[in-house]
């Protein structure tokens, strides 16, 4: 691989999923560290970028793409999801309706883009997990081995749980990356799309959170 | 779960109260009175003379709807529509009595829009929100306290100086004015349409007349007065109805308005009450009864802000009118199952810009990579720029621009129409083109880092376009402004029947194959007489040029 120091390496990531399961509060997490109990429902599309800075003083630019999640604004949808990298697509581990409705979703993303896309399985809302849990990891785990994502994650934005390491995750699923051994952590990143990678996501309060790692941000 | 709240009253906010602003200004400047629902106000005090309502016949004839009898003053047609005839037993679901004048002085309307003078003007400039119980400088709006407040210092004056301005316009068409020290005189009609009538609403309407202003002119009255006691009804018949759409309103009552105290419990001071606020009731009422009424569109995402801020200005009942208004006439389909009216108005923006801002099509005129469009694929793929200003037409700037903007924008849209929506956002584009950031922005870069760039600028700019005077000179000026006045009802109607032909076109290519594309001299009209094909009246707008004035306020602008 060519000496990238210089360039500014972009990709684009497309955030999508039923309505209010956390989109928007996802990228708000990820890109200013705070959380709000309520956002501004999203009309359309919403664009932000941010700097990723990872190991070996490597740097990369992501833009994330925060779209509306009712299904009518699905017409909006396909003529940038033609240009995406990745594929984040969110539900609400405490609303049943919001995981079924994920195959649409996939669906439509591969209808775009066939399996050239790296998509990302993402339940928030894990700090709800005790009481109102509707989806079990047995669930997306199934659904990711199913339709070859890249990997799942459980996460809160509200307990800032699992945020920084989806995005570092997904950083590292760049194809850029697939080839040098930059991950420091058990599981080794692979660049077969059908051979997907898993990650430990058990949820425990007490236990520090895993993206404590500092590689990123 | 919706509706099963409010079982002491049906709460339709039939009838409005102002009340006393002083009342207000006891908690931070903009706590609701929270005693309000149980005092009992006469129905009288609240019309005061000016017009006695007959609460014995619920549908008062009503002589002139649109304000043109200027000598019926004392038949008031909001009031008498206001008095609706409840005797049936249509709204009793919940085995509530409803007696007429008992329910009236119950199901008053509090007033969310505390009016200016001096000594709200020094209240509001000390809260932290602004007179419409939004928080001051969200970042939403990306704009700091500081710098909302050096702004609203100033422009409060201008809205004074404006008001005494309307009190005389009002005077002119023979409307008295009832004023006293504790009552605002809050006018329920209004002047005929004039040239007069249009310079002084572009101008800007009374904070505190701008519902019944709005109302007035969208034809609210005339929908009201043909459609009595529909809205109850329907009101009556979907309490507690769950399905699809009462499942997706559910979901964004609590984000419409989070940053807003009248639709956030969490965000007032009074930790003890955390009840539902009431108008995030009045909004899951609005909203389900319209999705019940139009069920072509059912509900819509950005619905909600658009019936959320009307409710800030007017009641329930008026509100869900306002927005039939809205999908029927003005832009029709935008809300639609499959947005068609979105499509259609987006690729109609497009041709306009192609067509009056040539220099901003050079640049948005590309696909992500930096390509440029084909001339014959434009209505196909619309520019990545439209993801953007899809949510300017379906929110109609609600979220868009900081608030009293999007309010002096909707003064001129239910006035004049959706031509509105096209002139405002082509005024945001030349401006954004003509700002000095986005000419810095745009001259470095590959292709495709600018139509990111691009995207990311024209996303943020028009949060911070504060300044509505300026906005609205440069729409309307045609010296030291862009003069789009010139864009006329007319040439967005033929546009609007243009590309919505090409996309019926296309739909059914796409459906049968063996159809062809666009003529080979439509292919030609397009690349060459662009206007005489849409029915663009280029001739009116040319030699409008970037004019100095505008760079100079921008700068000033950008400084402050």
């Amino acid at each position: 691989m060519s000496d990238k120091s210089n360039i500014l390496k972009k990709y684009k990531i497309v955030f999508l999923g039923d309505q209010s399961v956390g989109k928007t509060s996802l990228i708000t997490r990820f890109m200013y560290d705070t959380f709000d109990e309520t956002y501004a429902a999203t009309i359309g599309i919403d664009f932000l970028s941010k700097t990723m800075y990872l190991e070996e003083g490597k740097t990369i630019r992501l833009q994330l793409w925060d779209t509306a999640g009712q299904e009518r604004f699905r017409s909006l949808i396909p003529s940038y999801i033609r240009d995406s990298h990745v594929a984040v697509i969110c539900y609400d581990i405490t609303n049943k309706k919001s995981f079924l409705n994920l195959d649409k979703w996939i669906k439509d993303v591969k209808l775009e883009r066939g399996d050239d896309v790296i998509i990302v399985l993402v339940g928030n809302k894990s700090d709800l997990a005790n009481d109102k849990r509707q989806v079990t990891i047995e669930d997306v785990e199934s659904l990711h081995l199913k339709i070859g994502s890249k990997f799942f994650i459980e996460t809160s934005t509200k307990a800032n749980h699992n945020v920084k390491l989806l995005f570092k995750k997904i950083a590292q699923s760049l194809p850029e990356f697939n080839n040098e051994g930059t991950e420091n952590e058990n599981n080794t990143s692979n660049n077969n799309h059908n051979n997907p990678e898993t990650i430990d996501i058990t949820i425990d309060k007490n236990a520090p959170n895993p993206q404590t790692l500092n590689t990123c941000c | 779960m919706p509706t099963d709240q409010e079982s002491s009253t049906i709460s339709l906010n039939t009838s409005k109260v102002h009340l006393n602003p002083n009342s207000h200004n006891k908690l931070n400047g903009h706590q609701r009175n929270e005693s309000s629902n149980s005092r009992s106000y006469s129905f009288l005090d609240y019309y005061g003379a000016e017009s006695p309502p007959q609460i014995s016949s619920g549908s008062t004839t009503i002589k002139k709807i649109n304000g043109l009898d200027t000598e019926s003053e004392s038949i008031d047609p909001s009031t008498s529509l206001d008095v609706l005839d409840l005797k049936d037993d249509t709204l009793c679901a919940d085995g509530d009595v409803i007696n007429n004048s008992k329910s009236l002085d119950s199901e008053h309307r509090e007033n969310y829009i505390q009016p200016i003078n001096m000594a709200s003007k020094s209240e509001i400039l000390k809260s932290n929100f602004d007179r419409y119980g939004f928080k001051k400088g969200s970042t939403l709006h990306n704009i700091t306290m500081e710098d909302y407040n050096e702004w609203f210092n100033i422009y409060s004056d201008s809205e004074l100086r404006q008001l005494k301005k309307w009190h005389l316009l009002m005077k002119h068409h023979g409307f008295q004015i009832e004023e006293n020290n504790n009552e605002e005189y809050i006018p329920t009609r209004f002047p005929p349409r004039s040239d007069k009538v249009k310079k002084m609403i572009r101008k800007g309407i009374p904070s505190s007349w701008r519902g019944n202003a709005w109302f007035f002119y969208a034809g609210g009255y005339d929908k009201l007065n043909k459609n009595t006691g529909v809205y109850e009804k329907i009101v009556a018949n979907t309490r507690g109805i769950k399905n699809k759409d009462t499942e997706v309103i559910e979901r964004d009552l609590n984000r419409t308005f989070p940053d807003n105290i009248y639709f956030n419990s969490n965000l007032s001071n009074n930790t003890d009450l955390k009840e539902e606020p009431n108008l995030i009731k009045s909004l899951r009422r609005v909203l389900i009864a319209f999705a019940h009424y139009q069920p072509q569109i059912g509900y819509c995402q950005s619905l909600n802000f658009l019936a959320g801020l009307l409710l800030i200005f007017m009641t329930e009942e008026r509100t869900f009118w306002m927005l039939v208004i809205l999908t029927e006439k003005i832009i029709p389909k935008v809300h639609s199952q499959n947005l068609e009216g979105v499509h259609t108005d987006q690729g109609v923006l497009i041709l306009c810009i192609k067509e009056y801002i040539p220099s901003l099509w050079n640049i948005l005129g590309k696909n992500f990579d930096g390509e440029p469009l084909e001339e014959d694929k434009i209505l196909i793929r619309l520019p990545p720029i439209t993801l953007v200003t899809s949510s300017w037409f379906m929110s109609l700037f609600v979220g868009i621009l900081p608030i009293e903007t999007v309010l002096r924008i909707w003064d001129i849209l239910w006035y004049e129409g959706s031509k509105t929506i096209f002139r405002f956002s082509l005024t945001i584009f030349k401006l954004c083109l003509d700002s000095p950031d986005f000419q810095m922005n745009s001259q470095n870069g590959s292709s495709e880092t600018e139509q990111i760039e691009l995207f990311q600028f024209m996303q943020s700019f028009p949060k911070k376009l504060l300044d509505s005077n300026l906005l609205i000179d440069c729409c309307f000026k045609k010296i030291g402004g862009y003069g789009f006045g010139s864009l006329s009802q007319d040439e967005i109607n033929r546009c609007r029947s243009f590309v919505s032909k090409q996309r019926e076109k296309i739909n059914q290519k796409n459906k049968n194959k063996s159809l062809t594309e666009m003529t080979d001299e439509e292919k030609t009209l397009i690349g060459n007489d662009i206007h005489d094909i849409y029915g663009f009246n280029r001739s009116i707008m040319s030699g409008m040029v970037w004019n100095k004035n505008i760079r100079k306020k921008l700068s000033s602008h950008k400084k402050k």
